[in-house]
C-alpha cells in the first residue's frame, strides 16, 4: 500500500560558496581560528502531508518557494535536517526530463539505458511501443540525440519517462516545450499514469492543469504551507465535452 | 527418482534457523520443536542449523534429524558459519518446502541470490533485528528480497504486521497463526502453591539470560521488597546478573536456577505465585514462557512493547503490564499481586482459560498446517508481473544499474570506431615498447621476458589510475540523475570500477599477446594469482569511493589526488622491478603500491608472496573498508555538494 507521511519535516539546505569546497581553505581555517559559518537557508520549513493512496496533491508556488526540494526531500534525494519521512511504495520521481541522457548516444540506446535506470528490462517491443507514442519516424531511433530539436528530444524523453505506471508519481514542470498537439496527447497519458498511480504530487506553475489533476492543492511560501485547498471534482458536463474530444 | 513406497509420501519440510537443540533452550527453538512434532503425520521435518562443537555434525532430536554446520563463534549475534549458505544451496533441492525463521541474515543470503527459486518458502517471522539496528542498511534489502519471493508469512500476531514496516509491504501475504501449548501437561490439580510454599512469594522469571530480556531491571525491582525470585535459563549473561545480585546484597531472595528441564519447569511455574515477563525491546516478539505461565493457572507481570507481549497477557486481565526498563513500577506491580492473594486467583483463572481457549495446541497445528499445504501447491511461476516492483534503492538493484551504466559507456566507444576501446590497447602497446627498450639499455637483464609482466603491471597501474580519476568528477558528472532520478550516488562510483574494467579487459590483449609470444606457457601461476588481483581491484573501488566523495566534497582535493598518482606511479615497482634497483628503499617499502602489486604479481612469476605483504595489503583493506562505510554514510548528503 502505497502511502507518504512527512511530519514536521524541515530540510536546511546548505549553500556552499566557492571557500565552503576548499579543503585547504577549511583546515586553514582551523589553523587560524577563523569562524566557518556556513550559510544554510531552510529549504523545506516544518512541512506536515500525510497522503494515502488515491491522493493527487498540486504544488504551486513562486519561483524559490520549495517545490522541487520537497519534491527530491519525498524522493529521497535529501535527508531531511529534521522530523520525519516515512515512504512506502516505489517511487518513481521525474523531475527533470533531462535525467540520464546522454547525447552523443543514439535514440534507442539512450531509452534503453534509461529504462534500465528505472529497474525495467528494454525490449524490443516496448522500445517500438514507445517509439510509436513519439510519432517520429523509424529511422530517428538510429540517430544520436544531439541531432534532435528540443521538441523532438522533449517527446522521446517524456514518452520512456512515462511508460511504465508507478506506485508514488512525482512530478516537477512538465510539458512546457513541446507543440500543441503532443502536449494535447501527452496531458492525455499523464492524466491515464495518474489515474494508474497510487500517489501524485506535482509541482507546477501552471493552475488550470493542477485543478484538472489534483485532488488538493498545496501552497508553498518559502518552504513553508501558505494553505491548502481541496479541489472539488470537475463537474461531469466538462468531463463529457473532454471525453467527445479525445 | 525412484519413490515407489507404498504409503504417500509426507511432503519434507527444511527449518532454517541459526542455532538449535541441544546447544541452547529458548522460545522460538521451542516453537521449531513444536511445529516438528505436532506436524509429524504429514510433513517429515528436518532441521539446518549451526553448532559450534566440533563433534557429530547430523544428529537426531526428538526424532527430527538435524544436521548442524560448523560455526566459529558468534559476530554480531549472527553464527560464523561460511559453509552455512553452500550447505542450504545443496539442501534446498531435497526438500518440498523451506521453512525460514527470520531473523537469520546468512539464510537471506542465499534466497537473496535467487538459488532455491523453484522451492516454495514460508517465513516464520519470529523478531525484528533490534540489537544491532546499524547493520539495517545492509541486512533489510536481504530480507526485503526473501520476502518477496516468500509464498507466506507467519506472525503470531496481527500487531507485528502492523509495527514493523517491513513485513506492511508484504501484509497481503501475512497469515497470523498464534503460537500455541499443549495445556495438559500444566494439570496439577493436587499441587496449590500453599502446599509446597506458604510464604506466598514467590517470583518465576524464565527465558535465556540474554540483554533484552531485562532481568536487570527484575533484579532492581527486588530491592527492599519482600518477594523471592528465581530465574531459570542460561546464557552470557549470567556473570553481570551475579554481580548486579551479590552488589545489591539480594543474594538470599533471588536465584538464578540455569538450565531446567521441561518436567521441573512445569512444576516450579505451578508452583510460583506470579510469572515475569520483564523483557525490554522488541526483540521480545510473543513470549511463549508467558503462555506457559497462563497455562499454570499464573497472573503475569509483563511491559508495554510494541509487540505481542502485552496482547498476550493484558493488562487487568491476565496481566499487570508496565513501562519496560521501569524497576520501580515493576517492584510495585508484583507487590500489588503479592498482597493481594484473591486477585492472583482471579487473573490466574482468567489466565488459564485464555491459554485453552486462545493458544491452544490444535489451533496451532491446524493453522500451520494450512499455510504449509497452501504454499506446497501454490503455482510456483516466479513470474509474477506485479510482484516485481522495481526499487532502484536495494543495493543488488545498484550494481546492476552501475553495471548497465559502464556496459553502456564500453559499447559508446565502439559507435563511431571500428576498433573502439582498442585504440587505448595501441597506444598502451606503444608505450610498452618504448618504455621496454630504455630500460632494456638501463639494465642488462633480459628484457624480452620482462616485458609481458611489463605490460601487465602497466594494465594495472591503468586501471587504478582512472577509476580514481574517473571517480573524482563522477557525481558531478551524474547531478542530474542523482538530483532528479534519485538515484544513489554510490552507483556512478561503481560505475567507474566497472567501466575501467572492462576497459582494463581490452588492455589485457597487450600483455596476453607478449605473453604468448614471448615466454614459455606456464598457467599454474594464473590461478594463484587470483585472490590477490580481486585484493587489489577491491581496493581499487575502496580507494575510488573514498577520494571520489572527498573530491566531490573539496573540489582542491582533484589536482593533489592527480599529482599524488603521478607520485606514486614513479615510486611504485610498475615500470621497474624490486630486483632492477638492487636494494629495497624504504620509501618502496612503506608505499602500499608495492606490496597491493607483489600478492598478485609475485604468484603469476611462480614466486612466493612475502607475509608481510599480506599483511600490509590486509590491513590497508581493513582501513579501506572503514573510511567507505563512514563515506557511505555521508554519501547520503552528496546531491548538496553538486
Amino acid at each position: 500500500m502505497a502511502t507518504i507521511s512527512l511530519r514536521n519535516v524541515c530540510l536546511d539546505y546548505p549553500l556552499y560558496g566557492a571557500y565552503d569546497f576548499s579543503l585547504k581553505r577549511r583546515l586553514l581555517g582551523h589553523l587560524i581560528r577563523e569562524k566557518g559559518e556556513m550559510r544554510i537557508i531552510r529549504a523545506v520549513d516544518n512541512v506536515t502531508i500525510e497522503a494515502e493512496a488515491g491522493a493527487r496533491i498540486g504544488l504551486a508556488g513562486p519561483n524559490g518557494s520549495g517545490k522541487s526540494t520537497l519534491l527530491r526531500l519525498i524522493a529521497g534525494v535529501y535527508p531531511p535536517s529534521s522530523g520525519r519521512v516515512a515512504i512506502s511504495g516505489n517511487v518513481v520521481p521525474l523531475l527533470g526530463l533531462n535525467a540520464g541522457v546522454n547525447l552523443d548516444f543514439i535514440a534507442e540506446d539512450n531509452i534503453a539505458l534509461l529504462l534500465r535506470i528505472s529497474g525495467r528490462k528494454p525490449t524490443r517491443a516496448v522500445i517500438d511501443e514507445i517509439w510509436a507514442f513519439t510519432e517520429l519516424e523509424e529511422r530517428m531511433q538510429r540517430l544520436p540525440l544531439r541531432m534532435f530539436s528540443s521538441g523532438m528530444l522533449m517527446r522521446v524523453l517524456f514518452a520512456t519517462a512515462t511508460a511504465f505506471p508507478a506506485d508514488i508519481l512525482l512530478l516537477d514542470e512538465w510539458l512546457s516545450v513541446v507543440d500543441e498537439h503532443f502536449a494535447e496527447k501527452a496531458e492525455q497519458r499523464l492524466q491515464n499514469l495518474v489515474s494508474q498511480a497510487a500517489i501524485v504530487i506535482i509541482a507546477s506553475h501552471d493552475q488550470p492543469l493542477l485543478r484538472r489533476t489534483c485532488t488538493s492543492i498545496i501552497n508553498l511560501d518559502h518552504g513553508r504551507i501558505a494553505s491548502a485547498v481541496a479541489v472539488e471534482p470537475p463537474s461531469p458536463l466538462s468531463f463529457e465535452l473532454r471525453e467527445k474530444r479525445a | 527418482m525412484h519413490h515407489t513406497s507404498s504409503p504417500p509420501r509426507r511432503p519434507s519440510v527444511l527449518h532454517i534457523f541459526k542455532i538449535y537443540y541441544p546447544d541452547l533452550f529458548g522460545g522460538t527453538l521451542t516453537v521449531i520443536r513444536d511445529i516438528c512434532a505436532s506436524l509429524k503425520d504429514a510433513f517429515a521435518s528436518s532441521v539446518l542449523t549451526c553448532s559450534r562443537s566440533a563433534d557429530r555434525r547430523e544428529i537426531i532430536v526428538n526424532d527430527v534429524p538435524v544436521e548442524r554446520v560448523r560455526s566459529f563463534g558468534n559476530v554480531m549475534s549472527l553464527p560464523a558459519a561460511p559453509a552455512y549458505p553452500w550447505r542450504l544451496w545443496q539442501k534446498i533441492a531435497e526438500h518440498d518446502l523451506l521453512a525460514l525463521h527470520a531473523p537469520f541474515p546468512l539464510a537471506d543470503l542465499v534466497f537473496a541470490l535467487g538459488f532455491g527459486r523453484n522451492r516454495p518458502l514460508v517465513v516464520h517471522w519470529h523478531a525484528d533485528i533490534v540489537t544491532h539496528a546499524g547493520l539495517r542498511w545492509f541486512i533489510e534489502p536481504l530480507m526485503r528480497r526473501t520476502l518477496r519471493r516468500a509464498k507466506a508469512i507467519i506472525v503470531s500476531d496481527r500487531v507485528l504486521v502492523d509495527e514493523t514496516p517491513l513485513l506492511r509491504e508484504f501484509e497481503d501475504k501475512c497469515h497470523v497463526v498464534p503460537f500455541g501449548i499443549d495445556t495438559s501437561v500444566y494439570d496439577w490439580p493436587k499441587i496449590e502453591p500453599h502446599h509446597v510454599n506458604d510464604r506466598g512469594r514467590l517470583v518465576l522469571a524464565c527465558g535465556r539470560l540474554v540483554p533484552y530480556k531485562g532481568y536487570d531491571v527484575l533484579i532492581r525491582a527486588a530491592v527492599n521488597r519482600k518477594f523471592e525470585v528465581w530465574i531459570i535459563g542460561e546464557g552470557a549473561e549470567r556473570p553481570r546478573l551475579e554481580q548486579l545480585i551479590s552488589e545489591l546484597g539480594l543474594g538470599d531472595r533471588v536465584r538464578l536456577l540455569g538450565s531446567v528441564n521441561d518436567c521441573e519447569r512445569i512444576k516450579l511455574m505451578c508452583l510460583a505465585d506470579v510469572f515475569v515477563m520483564p523483557s525490554i525491546t522488541n526483540a521480545e516478539t510473543f513470549g511463549l514462557s508467558q503462555l506457559e505461565a497462563m497455562a499454570a493457572g499464573r497472573p503475569v507481570v509483563n511491559t508495554a512493547l510494541d509487540t505481542a507481549v502485552p496482547r498476550v497477557a493484558r493488562h487487568g486481565m491476565e496481566a499487570i503490564t508496565v513501562p519496560p526498563g521501569d524497576a520501580e513500577k515493576l517492584g510495585e506491580a508484583i507487590d500489588a499481586l503479592i498482597s493481594d492473594p484473591e486477585r492472583r486467583r482471579r487473573m490466574g483463572l482468567s489466565a488459564r482459560t485464555r491459554a485453552v481457549s486462545r493458544y491452544s495446541a490444535i489451533a496451532f497445528r491446524e493453522g500451520m498446517e494450512s499455510v504449509y499445504r497452501a504454499a506446497i501447491t501454490a503455482p510456483s511461476n516466479e513470474a509474477a508481473p506485479i510482484a516485481e516492483a522495481p526499487r532502484p534503492t536495494g543495493w543488488l538493484d545498484s550494481l546492476r544499474i552501475a553495471a548497465a551504466l559502464a556496459w553502456s559507456d564500453m559499447r559508446h566507444r565502439y559507435v563511431r570506431s571500428l576498433l573502439g576501446p582498442f585504440w587505448m590497447s595501441l597506444q598502451m602497446a606503444i608505450v610498452v615498447a618504448v618504455l621496454g627498450s630504455v630500460i632494456g639499455q638501463m639494465s642488462n637483464a633480459d628484457m624480452m621476458s620482462r616485458l609481458p609482466m611489463l605490460a601487465l603491471s602497466m594494465t594495472a597501474w591503468t586501471f587504478l589510475n582512472s577509476v580514481v580519476l574517473d571517480a573524482t568528477t563522477a557525481l558531478q558528472n551524474s547531478a542530474s540523475l542523482i538530483r532528479d532520478r534519485a538515484l544513489p550516488p554510490v552507483i556512478f562510483l561503481l560505475q567507474c570500477t566497472f567501466r575501467q574494467g572492462l576497459f582494463a579487459l581490452h588492455n589485457a590483449c597487450v600483455p596476453l599477446l607478449l605473453w604468448l609470444l614471448l615466454t614459455p606457457h606456464d598457467l599454474s601461476g594464473a590461478l594463484a594469482a587470483l585472490p590477490g588481483l580481486s585484493l587489489f581491484v577491491i581496493c581499487t573501488f575502496g580507494l575510488s569511493l573514498v577520494l571520489g566523495a572527498l573530491a566531490t566534497r573539496y573540489r582542491d582535493l582533484k589536482p593533489i589526488i592527480e599529482s599524488t598518482l603521478m607520485l606514486a606511479f614513479l615510486a611504485s615497482p610498475v615500470i621497474w622491478s624490486s630486483d632492477i634497483i638492487n636494494h629495497r628503499s624504504t620509501v618502496m617499502r612503506l608505499n602500499p603500491l608495492t606490496h597491493l602489486f607483489a600478492v598478485w604479481r609475485e604468484p603469476l612469476v611462480g614466486g612466493h608472496v612475502d607475509a608481510a605483504s599480506i599483511i600490509y595489503v590486509l590491513v590497508a583493506l581493513a582501513l579501506l573498508l572503514c573510511a567507505s562505510v563512514l563515506t557511505l554514510v555521508h554519501l547520503r548528503k552528496a546531491a548538496f555538494w553538486i
